[in-house]
C-alpha cells in the first residue's frame, strides 16, 4: 500500500468490483477500452476483469474514501523482464490529477515489488494526452503508434505504444519529488 | 493446429508452388514435430512459443490455440519453415509469424514463398493491416517485400538473447502495401 497525501493505493478486494464494473460501464469511454462496448454482466465480471492480469491496484482518494481510478499489471512476460498496464479512471475523476498520481505509485510499487525492466501501455489517441507530461519530463517514452490499430464506432483509431523503463523512473526526479511527499505523510 | 483462417487461406490459393522446387501446404497435426524443432533452431526467437521455455505440451497448447499455419517444404517434401496466421480478428488486422530453420536454403525458400503467403493471408480472411514482430538479428524472411512493411513500434532491448539484448519492432503491412509490391513484381 502506498498512501500519499491525497490517495490510498492498494490491491483491489472482491468489495471494490461494484465500483470497478462502474467505472467500466461509462458510456463515453465504455468503447475504447479492454471489451470495447462488450462488458459483460456483472455476474460475468470477475473472470473477465483478471483475464491475462497478475494484479490490480485501487486508487483511493484520501477524503472521500471514494475508489477513484485503478490500474491492472497485466502480460506480464519474466523472460523479457516486461508487463503491460492499464489505467481506468472514473468519468467524474478525470483531470484531477489523483488518478496519475497513482500512476507514479504505480510505478513505484511495480518496479519495487516484479522483476521488471518495462512497463507497456497501450492508449487510444484520445487518451494519450494523459501521458504527454511523462514523456517530455523522460519519464515515459512512445515507442510507437500503430496506426488503424482499431476500429471505434466505426472509425479506425490509432493505439500509442507508451514505455516506461524502470532504469528512467528510477532515476527520474519525479519519482525523487514522490516519494518526499510520501516521507512527509509518515 | 485448429484449420480455420488457414483453410480458408488454402481454400483460395491451393497448394503453393511446385513441388519439384518447393512448396507450401496446409499444416497439420503431424506437423507439431516440427514446429517443435523449428522452435528450438531458432530459439527463443520465436517469441510466442520460446517466452515461457520450451516445456512441449506447453507448445502443443500454444499451438492448438492458433487459427491457422502453413508449412514450406522443400523439393523432396521435407518442412523447412512455418507461418502461422494469428489474432485475426474483427478489426481487420492479424498476426503474421514465419520462421525457417537457420540455414540458408530454408531461408531462400523461405523469402521465395512469402509473397504467396501473404497473399493467401489476405484473400482469405478480411485484413487490412497485417502485423509482423521480429528481433532486430532475426533472419529476413520476406526477401524484397520486406521494404513494404512499414515499422510501428520499437521495444527496446526487449529481450535477452545469446548474451546480449535485442530490441524487437512490430511492423505493418497493410493491403494496399502489399497489392501496390505485386503490382510492380507483375511489370
Amino acid at each position: 500500500m502506498i498512501t500519499t497525501s491525497r490517495i490510498v493505493f492498494r490491491p483491489v478486494l472482491p468489495a471494490d468490483y461494484p465500483r470497478l464494473y462502474e467505472i467500466e460501464s461509462d458510456p463515453t469511454t465504455a468503447m475504447t477500452w479492454r471489451y470495447h462496448g462488450n462488458l459483460p454482466p456483472f455476474a460475468e465480471y470477475e473472470p473477465a476483469l483478471w483475464k491475462q492480469t497478475q494484479q490490480i491496484m485501487v486508487v483511493e482518494g484520501r477524503t472521500s474514501g471514494q475508489v477513484v481510478g485503478y490500474l491492472q499489471l497485466h502480460d506480464v512476460d519474466p523472460r523479457a523482464g516486461s508487463g503491460w498496464f492499464s489505467l481506468y479512471s472514473g468519468p467524474e475523476h478525470r483531470g484531477t490529477g489523483l488518478v496519475m498520481e497513482g500512476l507514479m505509485a504505480y510505478c513505484e510499487w511495480a518496479f519495487g515489488n516484479w522483476p521488471l525492466r518495462w512497463l507497456y501501455a497501450h492508449s487510444f489517441a484520445q487518451n494519450v494526452t494523459e501521458f504527454e507530461h511523462g514523456m517530455r519530463r523522460g519519464e515515459a517514452v512512445r515507442l510507437g503508434v500503430l496506426r488503424e490499430r482499431v476500429v471505434v464506432e466505426g472509425e479506425p483509431t490509432d493505439v500509442h505504444v507508451i514505455g516506461i523503463s524502470r532504469e528512467n523512473w528510477m532515476a527520474s526526479p519525479l519519482r525523487r519529488r514522490f516519494n518526499l511527499l510520501r516521507a512527509r505523510q509518515t | 493446429m485448429a484449420a480455420t483462417a488457414f483453410d480458408q487461406f488454402v481454400c483460395v490459393c491451393g497448394f503453393g508452388g511446385g513441388i519439384m522446387n518447393g512448396g507450401w501446404r496446409l499444416a497439420e497435426a503431424s506437423d507439431i514435430p516440427f514446429v517443435y524443432e523449428l522452435v528450438t533452431k531458432v530459439d527463443p526467437r520465436w517469441w510466442r512459443f520460446s517466452r515461457g521455455g520450451l516445456e512441449p505440451s506447453v507448445l502443443l497448447s500454444t499451438a492448438q490455440g492458433i487459427s491457422a499455419g502453413v508449412i514450406v517444404v522443400d523439393s523432396v517434401n521435407n518442412p523447412v519453415a512455418c507461418a502461422i496466421l494469428a489474432d485475426a480478428g474483427t478489426m481487420g488486422t492479424g498476426m503474421f509469424e514465419y520462421y525457417a530453420l537457420p540455414n540458408p536454403q530454408a531461408e531462400a525458400l523461405a523469402r521465395r514463398f512469402a509473397p504467396e503467403l501473404l497473399a493467401a493471408a489476405f484473400a482469405g480472411a478480411p485484413i487490412r493491416r497485417l502485423y509482423y514482430e521480429r528481433f532486430e538479428n532475426d533472419a529476413e524472411v520476406f526477401g524484397e517485400l520486406s521494404a513494404y512493411f512499414e515499422v510501428e513500434v520499437t521495444y527496446p532491448e526487449f529481450a535477452m538473447i545469446d548474451g546480449r539484448y535485442e530490441s524487437r519492432t512490430t511492423s505493418v503491412l497493410t493491403l494496399e502495401r502489399f497489392t501496390e509490391s505485386q503490382l510492380g513484381a507483375a511489370q
